[in-house]
């Protein structure tokens, strides 16, 4: 082989492996979306959703009680994460841009993001489940707040960047002062962008489990009552797919397949949000 | 571009919220160390720090706690799902930057993001009901038939394959890492100049020369940075090993053996846990996997700023 | 935005001010091997009366802990708390349900009944002493069953559980040898074997794995239809697990209120007494009078009517007599 084939082999050949592992890559996502599609539909009932669980081992229960407590974990973990995290990202990029703390705090959040959500839930369970005495809807809303937090902060910050420092200037230029400027001006520029980061970290949180598990604990019946502990689709994933029945076994798959199609709606309505905005 | 605050009310009551709300980072890295820290404090008095890092003994009869076995679990199947994940996802990365059509790269982009917006829970599930089976029955005993003759290397692959294991844990994991590495290859790929690729496809070299030679190079700072970023992400997964692993505590020297990592040991433990200095020990545990997380996270953040720095300008 | 804001802040009103009016609620936690028994019964009471009893399957370690903290209205577990851990922990206990623990075994060719073993060959298997089917002391004890040469794989559990505890015990009692090398507990050093997470787990590596052994609740045993033992107990008789050998059992140990009902059923007297069996307990503080009458209700509800579906779970009920010295143990208490 001359100098020139083997230059050439030896690139077909990596170029080779690198498809294989774009298809290897794409492999483990269709089988694992493929095998929670199957299995979950065929456990996809209406009453899965209508009905409260029926005692174990038991048929013709449903989830009623979880898909509600999720729900409302989640609700309150964005009712107190968005608020938090858009104002923290406003700070960085707007009063604080460009001077040391603003750095410093966006490269904290970005490791924040990824501490193991389990120590958060111990982190919890210490502050707010042994002090009030029993576990509650609360704690879990806070532990999924504060992974959400660094996230919506992190977009927002860089959202936020994105908008041109002109539009402010001609603001100030009316003699508005700043916060009217951000809040008026800089916050509807952003506003899309701000909502795609808030989507994601939705998406983020809703499947998250170890955090959970210390501090909303879990509950067999149907509760709104945040105070107490309360059902979440996660934690009941984790307790039916490890159960001895059958039935707990089925469920668990559909609550896997409502959970997966929901964080993957949300975060390809996300992308595209993007895409249409940016592009 | 810093705007100076003028003294209008209402900019001070912004300023303030804005502020208090940034802060919140810090007060939670604050508060989780403090919070560790006191709630451990019993097991740091009664086995010091280099005692129980060292120690193997994790024994709820006799009261004493060692954190090396799942310490040593954690090391393990990190590093495993590393050693699958990195290839496959440096791969990945050059397939979407260099290779894909550009009609391509776009969707096969977000397929591999929607892989790693899958909750780990679900992978947890998967692995016990479909990936455990097959690897214990298909994959594992192949791979203790193919090794069997090798010494050394059959020594990974002793004992009976059950599926509920090291090295199905690790696999899993590495389906889980391999989106993260992959996005923070292509992006950290994506800031190599055009114009000196352009050059280098002008004097002749092969696309496979011009990722080798060009693009790695220019772009190993960030490649790394991903690869710590994910190390951090493996450490503290939860779910997807939970159900895999077995919690057992011992320095095991087989993938077929049952293993326990901080956080399997946690899940499994936590609400177990009926001693004070059993609890203690466990929020001992939580401190270290916090510290050692954090400090690869910490590390991988500064490269990926070095390697911004250096190319974006 | 500020619209959803609103909406947002309304809800909340909602929400946090509904328990008001919502149902009644007690909320308890502890050892998983009773699980679907108290749930079946929570889920009758809550048609029968209205009032919701969430009982969640932690295991009985963290139902001690969590009563000892007070995060739930009653604990649950499967190893009795001893007078001195309950007063220091002002706690009240009372038996509610009996079951058992089973050897299991995964052997080609041997069936469910036809493994017969003794208290010093579990022990020895579990140490690690004996590594071999065709150990002479199997033998000896199955003279007519065909053992091979096949190196025993052990399997326990790996998370904390009662069944463990309530297995150990039984070792600790039989075994000098264990007492003074493992000890008994929810969890504890196992010398050999792999550690699967929960009954299930157990079962499925016993049964994917050959010539193995395990221990799991006689309900899952039975209602997996996995290979069970047979064991030798104190009076020397081999007993095939089941309903009448648990309640045999339960009707040799004596139960003292005056000791919280301190028992461990293990190694009973009984002839033909199942030597692993275990009553599982209730947690209670002593100080939340209010908490303790509504669960005193329930489980005076289902020793009443329970009794069926219990059964029909695979549970023994108690006897009646325990049962009546229990009502007494609540009065002196105020709990009833």
């Amino acid at each position: 082989m001359t100098r020139e084939q083997i230059r050439k082999a030896e690139g077909a050949a990596a170029l080779t492996l690198s498809t294989l592992s774009a298809l290897l890559g794409l492999f483990w996502l269709v089988f694992i979306l493929g095998d929670v599609l199957v299995q979950g539909l065929q456990a996809l009932t209406p009453t899965l959703f209508l009905n409260d669980p029926a005692p174990a081992g038991a048929e013709g229960g449903g989830l009623r009680h979880a898909f509600v407590g999720q729900l409302l974990i989640t609700f309150f973990a964005s009712l107190i994460g968005v608020p938090v995290g858009v104002l923290g990202g406003t700070f960085l990029a707007e009063y604080a841009r460009g001077r040391r703390i603003a750095r410093i705090i966006s490269i904290l959040s970005d490791i924040v993001v990824s501490v193991p959500s389990i120590v958060i839930g111990t982190f919890v369970y210490a502050v707010l489940v042994k002090p009030v005495g029993h576990f509650n809807g609360w704690a879990g809303a806070v532990a999924l707040a504060i992974i959400m937090i660094p996230v919506v902060l992190r977009t927002t910050e860089d959202m936020l960047s994105l908008v041109p420092w002109e539009l402010r200037e001609a603001a100030f230029a009316l003699g508005a002062p700043y916060y009217k400027v951000i809040i008026q001006v800089v916050y509807r520029g952003a506003a899309t962008g701000i909502l795609t980061g808030i989507l994601l970290s939705i998406a983020r949180v809703a499947g998250e489990t170890a955090p959970l598990l210390f501090t909303s604990f879990n509950n067999s019946f149907f509760s709104v009552d945040m105070s107490h502990p309360i059902a979440s689709l996660t934690a009941t994933i984790f307790q039916y797919a490890t159960g001895p029945y059958k039935t707990w076994h089925a469920q668990a798959w559909a609550a896997s397949f409502v959970i997966t199609v929901f964080i993957l709606l949300l975060t390809i309505l996300g992308r595209l949000i993007i895409r249409w905005r940016y592009k | 571009m810093a705007v100076t605050v003028k003294r209008n009310p209402g900019d001070i009551i912004f300023f303030s919220l804005t502020a208090v709300a940034s802060c919140t980072i810090i007060v939670f890295i604050v508060g989780i160390v403090f919070v560790l820290l006191t709630e451990s404090s019993l097991a740091i008095q009664k086995f010091g720090v280099i005692q129980f890092l060292t120690s193997t003994e994790w024994d709820p009869v006799k009261e004493t706690f060692g954190a090396l076995t799942s310490i040593y679990g954690t090391i393990v199947t990190t590093a495993l799902s590393l050693l699958i994940a990195i290839p496959v996802a440096l791969g990945i990365a050059i397939f979407i930057t260099e290779v894909a059509p550009n009609f391509l790269r776009a969707p096969i982009g977000i397929a591999i993001e929607l892989l790693a917006a899958i909750p780990s829970i679900i992978y947890g599930m998967w692995g016990l009901f479909t990936l455990s089976p097959l690897m214990g029955n298909t994959v594992e005993p192949f791979l203790k038939k193919a090794t069997a003759s090798i010494p050394l290397v059959s020594v990974l692959f002793q004992g009976t394959p059950m599926g509920i294991d090291v090295l199905t844990a690790s696999v899993i994991l590495s389906i889980m890492i391999i989106p993260f590495t992959a996005s923070i290859a292509r992006d950290a790929f994506n800031l190599t100049p055009a114009v000196v690729k352009e050059s280098a496809y002008a004097l002749g070299t092969t696309k496979w020369e011009v990722v080798k030679n060009i693009v790695i190079p220019y772009s190993k700072l960030g490649v790394f940075g991903g690869i710590l970023f994910s190390l951090g992400r493996a450490l503290g997964e939860t779910m997807a090993v939970a159900f895999v692993l077995g919690n057992n505590h011992r320095i095991f020297t087989s993938l077929f053996d049952s293993a326990a990592t901080i956080t399997v040991t946690l899940a499994n433990e936590f609400t177990e846990a009926d001693k004070d200095i059993y609890l203690s020990s466990l929020f001992y545990l939580a401190l270290v996997l916090f510290v050692m997380s954090f400090v690869f996270l910490a590390i991988a953040k500064f490269f990926l700023l070095r390697a911004e720095r250096r190319y974006s300008r | 935005m500020r619209k959803f804001f609103k909406i947002a802040a309304i809800l909340a009103c909602v929400v946090s001010f509904s328990p008001a009016q919502a149902a009644e609620k007690l909320n308890g936690a502890g050892a998983s091997f009773p699980y679907p028994v108290y749930s079946a019964w929570a889920f009758d009471y809550h048609k029968a009366t209205g009032v919701q009893l969430n009982y969640q399957s932690i295991g009985s370690g963290g139902g001690i802990r969590q009563i000892t903290e007070r995060t739930v209205d009653f604990g649950a577990s499967d190893a009795p708390l001893t007078p001195d851990a309950l007063a220091k922990a002002k706690l009240l206990q009372f038996p509610a349900v009996i079951g058992g623990v089973v050897p299991v075994v995964n052997i080609a060719g041997v069936k469910p009944g036809e493994m017969r073993l003794d208290a010093e060959a579990s022990a020895k298997i579990f140490l690690g002493e004996i590594k071999y089917w065709d150990d002479g002391k199997i033998r000896a004890l199955n003279p007519k069953l065909k053992l091979a040469h096949t190196e025993i794989t052990v399997v326990h559990r790996s998370d904390g559980s009662g069944t463990t505890a309530v297995f150990t015990e039984y070792l600790n009692a039989v075994s000098p040898d264990w007492k003074a090398k493992v000890g008994s507990g929810t969890a504890v050093k196992w010398p050999v074997g792999i550690g699967g997470k929960g009954n299930e787990g157990v079962a499925n590596y016993v049964q994917r794995t050959a010539n193995s052994i395990g221990y799991v609740e006689f309900a899952y045993a039975e209602q997996n239809k996995l290979t069970y033992t047979l064991l030798k107990n104190a009076a020397g008789t081999y007993v095939t697990p089941s309903f009448a050998a648990f309640e045999d059992a339960a009707d040799t140990g004596t139960f003292d209120p005056k000791n919280h009902f301190y028992l461990w059923l293990v190694n009973a007297p009984g002839k033909d007494s199942w030597p692993i069996a275990g009553a599982t307990f209730i947690l209670l503080a002593q100080e939340k009078m209010d908490a303790n009458r509504k669960v005193v209700k329930f489980y005076d509800w289902a020793f009443k009517n329970g009794d069926a579906k219990a059964k029909e779970l695979v549970y023994v009920p108690l006897p009646k007599s325990l049962k009546d010295k229990i009502r007494a143990y609540w009065k002196a208490n105020g709990a009833q």
